[in-house]
């Protein structure tokens, strides 16, 4: 397509966007001071935002856990698909979009994260892309979200499939993968992406991966929750490989330092596992009166590895298997997380249409068990109000919050 | 015996095999490994001296403790099938084999490993698609397989075994592909849910036996009268796991014919060969990355085209697109599937359903008036 006629598109889209989840945005009863780095995280996010819409910007559609540091060596915005749907549900206007994709034949059973996306590209609030970028994670069906988005744009679609096992061959695999990915990215582009340019990227990825990491040791031992939720955010903006993400981090850390040295008194600690609401939702802040609420996705191991600065393909690729919820890899990796961070409770949020939360919960209830730790699973729906009453919800948390008590 | 009566009987004697397959498989004295999925490579087990047959979740009706494990809203298949793997149904194999269909198979595959330790589990990693890259790692997941069962039975499986089972599983294939060319004009060999039974007994895993009595089926059926031409508004089904007699009876029942199942319980299952003259786990691997024009492929369109070409090549007049609750990556292709098949002014129905379904009212009204409003 051409590049005028993308910058016009680009300016109806971002109207759009503003019609839906900007003057449409619900009102919140929160009101409390941000973090600093959060602060920093919402202006970057905004500007990068900005950038996606304006004429001549590279834009790539990516999934949750697409290695953005290849979107970023070729100088492209990462636009993440499945995070955006958040947005979505910040706008009084959701019902509409969901129609729409119903009207479309999409599915009510699949998750409201996937149909969020799908919808807001019927609207045509995302920017049109320019390439679109996939992998297998976290589910299928992101990957088939990118899919049909790249055939309704017109734009290359390049797609990662990770595999499950963590051995040579499976790496080896990858990073043959990665490398035809910028191939083709380079010739389609008309550029050539020297291996400098994937080095500083990968220098930026692991100097805010440095910070990133030391804040997680911090938050083990001090009650941090608004630090655990910036970590999340962090996790799910997943701009891993700009200067900016590794200044968020440094300012994160630092800030979590400060923190980390008041005293406060001890409450419990409850593991979320499971998509994550936006921070005001309702349960949220129900929860907070009562517990801390420690983010189970930061905290995986794929989040912490460092890159090989000499090999970083290899090292991107085994990140990448390591992103699969596998249920032996997860067992271990979730253990440790509760020791390490003196959990006392999970909260399993099964949201509709996530099979791969749903197909591991019996995995995490069985580490909760044999560590005699509370565990309740509910059933959410965090974009699509029509599957999710609060009230219902809301009898259960208050049960299992009692029984931490 | 009157010729019908051959026929009836020759057919009954292939069906047989998957009706009796349980006593068969315990009876047989060889190493048996399930699968769920049509694209795990029968050829290197039947190699290694294993019959491989197919988990259908036929009997796995009980659905409240998979559920527990799994979840509720999850394919029915798969709970279907973990629920007869939990009742104890396959406790006569050494173990199943679960390739990397889907994310809902993979987590089924993982449930299996904790619940049924006494069944071996084994993940075969499928690629989404069917490039270079992909083949050579395919190639090199079953190398990787290969060993593992000459250490379990301790046996060697040399490219002269491997090349012997291809040619018994591609007789297998071409005899299928024989019975059901389903030619426009001429009346069908078999009806729709006989159709589906021969594939189910093609995938027992007692391939020789199978192709003996598919042969005479043949046979019977070449040398038989040639029943009177008929012109009917033909169907063709495509979509998830697939087993609905009662769905096939009513499109029937409307004076329609089922005449192709773009299913694993049809063409799927039978298309193509396997080329015999490369090296063998190259050919295998070659051939099953090729073959998947599953939901599960990546790249919808691939699916697309095979779903035309099958539109032409078996004239087909209406498409039934079957997605079991829940089955995400044929929900999700649904709407761009549609859009294609509109196109080329394809009418295609949408029907949900479970793969053990009880209420079944809704549909057969459904189907009828899709149909009805097609044939007259």
């Amino acid at each position: 397509m051409l590049q005028e006629t993308i910058g016009q598109e680009r300016q109806i889209q971002y109207q759009n966007l503003l019609n839906l989840v900007g003057d449409q945005r619900q009102d919140t009863d929160e009101d409390k001071p941000l973090l600093k780095a959060s602060q920093m995280r919402s202006i970057i996010n905004s500007h990068r935002m900005m950038q996606a819409y304006r004429e001549g910007s590279r834009v790539a559609y990516v999934s949750e856990q697409f290695p953005s540091e290849i979107a970023f060596a070729f100088d492209m915005i990462p636009w993440n698909l499945e995070s955006m749907a958040i947005m979505l549900a910040q706008s009084v206007d959701v019902d509409r979009v969901f129609k729409l994709t119903q009207e479309h034949q999409l599915s009510r059973d699949i998750c409201s994260f996937l149909r969020g996306p799908y919808g807001m590209m019927m609207e045509n609030c995302y920017p049109t892309p320019d390439f679109v970028l996939t992998n297998t994670q976290p589910c299928e069906g992101l990957s088939k979200v990118g899919l049909i988005s790249g055939k309704g744009y017109k734009a290359p679609v390049l797609a990662l499939h990770a595999p499950n096992s963590i051995d040579e061959d499976s790496l080896s695999y990858l990073v043959k993968q990665m490398e035809h990915m910028m191939s083709r990215m380079e010739e389609d582009l008309g550029i050539e992406v020297g291996p400098d340019s994937l080095k500083s990227v990968v220098e930026y990825s692991n100097q805010a991966r440095e910070y990133y990491n030391k804040t997680v040791q911090l938050l083990r031992s001090n009650s941090l929750p608004d630090v655990s939720r910036e970590l999340q955010e962090i996790f799910g903006m997943n701009y891993f490989g700009v200067k900016e993400n590794a200044r968020i981090c440094k300012v994160l850390y630092e800030e979590a330092m400060q923190l980390a040295g008041k005293e406060t008194s001890k409450r419990k600690r409850v593991l979320w596992i499971g998509q994550v609401p936006e921070e005001s939702h309702e349960i949220l802040q129900h929860m907070r009166e009562v517990v801390d609420i420690v983010y189970w996705a930061p905290l995986w191991d794929a989040n912490m590895m460092m890159l090989d600065e000499k090999d970083p393909l290899k090292s991107i690729a085994e990140r990448a298997i390591l992103y699969h919820w596998d249920a032996e890899r997860t067992k271990v990796e979730t253990s440790q997380i509760c020791e390490d961070h003196e959990i006392d409770g999970f909260l399993i949020a099964n949201v509709w249409g996530c099979r791969n939360v749903m197909g591991i919960s019996q995995v995490l209830r069985d580490i909760a068990n044999s560590k005699k730790l509370k565990h309740l699973t509910i059933s959410i729906d965090l974009v699509d109000r029509n599957n999710y009453a609060f009230n219902q919800v809301k009898n259960r948390v208050d049960a299992f919050l009692e029984l931490l008590q | 015996m009157n010729q019908e009566d051959a026929v009836n009987r020759a057919i009954e004697d292939v069906v047989d095999l998957h009706r009796n397959r349980f006593t068969l498989l315990k009876e047989a004295k060889k190493p048996k490994i399930g699968w769920v999925t049509i694209y795990t490579p029968e050829e290197i087990l039947l190699a290694a001296g294993v019959i491989p047959f197919r988990l259908t979740g036929e009997v796995g009706l009980n659905s409240t403790e998979p559920s527990a494990i799994l979840g509720n809203n999850y394919c029915s298949y798969v709970l279907s099938c973990l629920g007869e793997g939990l009742a104890g149904v396959y406790d006569f194999a050494d173990g199943i084999i679960f390739a990397d269909a889907c994310d809902m198979r993979k987590r089924l595959w993982e449930a299996w490993a904790r619940e049924i330790p006494s069944n071996k589990s084994y993940f075969l990693e499928f690629p989404n698609d069917a490039s270079d890259i992909s083949k050579e790692y395919f190639a090199s997941q079953l190398r990787k397989l290969i060993k593992i069962l000459e250490r379990e039975y301790e046996c060697e499986i040399t490219g002269e075994a491997l090349r012997q089972s291809i040619k018994v599983c591609n007789e297998s294939r071409t005899l299928m592909q024989r019975l059901f060319k389903n030619k426009k004009g001429e009346r069908l060999a078999l009806s729709g849910p006989e159709s589906i039974q021969v594939v189910k007994a093609a995938s027992t895993g007692m391939k020789e036996s199978f192709n003996t009595k598919i042969s005479a089926l043949i046979d019977v059926l070449e040398t038989a009268e040639q029943p009177p031409a008929r012109d009917r508004h033909r169907v063709m089904i495509c979509g998830s796991y697939f087993d609905h007699s009662e769905i096939i009876e009513t499109i029937e029942g409307a004076g329609a014919d089922f005449v192709c199942g773009d299913i694993s319980n049809g063409v799927k299952y039978f298309e193509g060969n396997i080329d015999l003259n490369s090296d063998p786990v190259t050919a295998i691997a070659d051939y099953y990355l090729e073959k998947n024009t599953s939901a599960y492929r990546l790249d919808t369109d691939v699916r697309v085209e095979h779903l035309l070409d099958l539109v032409e090549e078996y004239q087909v007049d209406s498409v039934i697109y079957y997605a079991l609750k829940f089955c995400d990556t044929n929900l999700h292709d649904f709407p761009y599937v549609k859009e294609k098949l509109k196109e080329e002014k394809i009418p295609v129905l949408f029907i949900e359903g479970e793969r053990n379904t009880t209420n079944f009212g809704g549909t057969k009204t459904r189907i009828q008036t899709f149909l009805e409003a097609r044939m007259f």
